[in-house]
């Protein structure tokens, strides 16, 4: 690596934040590159005052650190296009993440429903019963299921009725 | 086409037959003992409970046309039929439902386990397969937990769609409740009339031929299940085969269940299956005393019951808010316990079956 490290690139690697890689192209390239290395102890002596400052946070900060805060500040300042781009980014991304979750919660068919209970049809119960009880004497005078359900059905809801077969039956077509 | 071969009747006949004979060798050596001046009094249970046996074979070997109404009473109203009914022994019949108006034209044909629903409302056919409408070792058993149970009491004769009778009832031997009654036709053994009652003594159900003619001719393709023309096949409901191996039953539904503490006297359990039913592995247990059936279902998946357009009503026992509805005669009660869903189902009283369901505790 002969190109100098960007400030960027001086900062992730002095907090061991970039990926192994080229966390070693940087350190080798820290060993040949004076003028890198001398970026990189500005670097972690700025670190260094940033993490004692914070922890003495009542302590004001010495007159040389904060002039080397502003320059580092006034160094890494983004262009006028960057800055921008930084302050449209909300204004466009906010309302942008809005309407894709709308989208999302209006147009699928399980975004706004909350997943349905695990359920057993109580006609299911009834049906079972009467299909496996002992009827030993005389006829079953039970009517099957799906007949029972036909259109006009019982005339009072508040009895049961044995719908489970006649509804499966019904999805299936 | 499945339908049942007339050896496996036979065989199922003569299993009968011979369980009956033995059953009844051994209830009947008390009351059959020649007593002094002993008659009609002492033989008459044996009487009965022979009547009830030719009446349980009857259907096996007697063919018949008739018309035959039936009613079944809840707590505050009834449902009634009337249905044409065809029967060719062994196991063929067909019913045509002439009452009430929303089931006028349709029909059923059973075929052994096999039953063909035509539903002329929608032109389709649903057919289902049940294992126990021949379950041999139910039907032997019936008889058996009947005379354990019950004490068949010989009643007076009475003429049903012109026909001779004799009626028997079953009485209750714990609770000395009529349970049922039966009036068998004199000549040919089969039930012309039936009555179920409630433990308050009102009738539950009932059943009667209002026609009857016996007659051994009955065509053939009465009972084909060809399409109409445009009628559609639908796959029905194929049951699942009940078992008496509960610990296999159990060890396929994958988890431990619990059963009550709690059955009215001369209940058992008589066998258990597991079914899938909208992706919940359901257990079920069956319990009878002959007569009278009670259904246990579990799920492990606190799936509750979707009563849909039914009413249920809260009842509340050991601090459960349980729902219960009534269909007929029948009542199903759904509860939760240790994170197990239970719906009971039986034509019990409700408060029996509430009794019941206290004592389904671990």
């Amino acid at each position: 690596m002969n190109e100098h490290l960007t400030t960027n690139t001086l900062i992730d690697y002095v907090h061991g934040e970039l990926p192994s890689a080229e966390d070693a192209l940087a350190h080798t390239h820290l060993q040949s590159c004076t003028e890198c290395r001398s970026e990189f102890e500005r670097e972690t002596r700025l670190s260094e005052a940033l993490r004692f400052a914070a922890a003495e946070d009542e302590r004001e900060l010495p007159s040389m650190v904060k002039a080397e805060i502003w320059q580092a500040v006034r160094a890494a300042r983004p262009s006028p296009y960057a800055r921008f781009a930084t302050w449209l980014q909300p204004l466009v991304a906010v309302p942008a993440a809005a309407i894709l979750v709308a989208v999302v919660y209006f147009a699928s068919p399980l975004g706004h429903q909350a997943p349905a209970p695990l359920t057993v049809d109580a006609s299911y119960y009834l049906e079972q019963h009467a299909a496996e009880q002992m009827n030993p004497l005389g006829e079953r005078n039970v009517t099957p299921a799906v007949l029972e359900t036909s259109d006009t059905g019982r005339p009072d809801p508040s009895v049961g009725s044995r719908t489970a077969v006649a509804a499966a039956v019904d999805a299936v077509e | 086409m499945p339908w049942s071969k007339p050896s496996f009747v036979v065989l199922t006949a003569a299993l009968a037959v011979s369980t009956v004979a033995s059953l009844l060798l051994g209830v009947g050596a008390e009351p059959t003992a020649p007593a002094a001046g002993a008659s009609a009094p002492a033989d008459a249970p044996d009487k009965a409970t022979q009547l009830l046996r030719a009446s349980m074979l009857a259907p096996q070997s007697v063919s018949y046309v008739g018309q035959l109404e039936t009613v079944r009473f809840s707590s505050s109203r009834a449902e009634a039929t009337i249905v044409r009914v065809e029967h060719r022994a062994p196991d063929r019949t067909r019913k045509w439902y002439v009452a009430p108006e929303s089931l006028y034209g349709d029909y059923t044909i059973t075929r052994g386990i096999t039953t063909y629903e035509f539903d002329t409302r929608h032109s389709r056919v649903v057919t289902s397969r049940n294992p126990s409408v021949e379950n041999q070792v139910a039907a032997i058993g019936a008889l058996g937990l009947i005379t354990q149970n019950y004490r068949a009491l010989l009643g007076s004769e009475e003429t049903i769609a012109g026909r001779k009778t004799q009626s028997v009832s079953l009485i209750n031997k714990y609770s000395g409740e009529r349970a049922v009654r039966v009036w068998i036709d004199e000549r040919t053994d089969l039930v012309l009339k039936k009555e179920q009652y409630s433990a308050n003594g009102s009738v539950a159900a009932q059943l009667r031929f209002e026609e009857l003619r016996y007659t051994a001719s009955i065509p053939a393709d009465v009972f084909s299940t060809t399409l109409p023309a445009g009628y559609k096949e639908i796959a029905g409901r194929d049951y699942a085969t009940p078992t008496t191996d509960v610990g296999r039953v159990v060890k396929e539904a994958g988890f431990t269940p619990i059963i009550p503490k709690y059955l009215p006297e001369g209940f058992s359990r008589l066998s258990g299956d597991v079914a899938t039913v909208s992706g919940v592995k359901t257990l079920h247990f069956l319990y009878s005393d002959g007569l009278r059936t009670l259904s246990l279902f579990e799920d492990a998946l606190g799936a509750a019951a979707d009563f849909g357009k039914l009413k249920p009503q809260t009842v509340q026992f050991e601090g459960h808010d349980a729902q219960y509805v009534e269909d007929g005669p029948t009542t199903l009660l759904t509860w939760e316990e240790h994170q197990l869903h239970f719906a009971l189902v039986s034509d019990l009283a409700l408060r029996d079956m509430v009794e019941i369901a206290t004592s389904v505790v671990p």
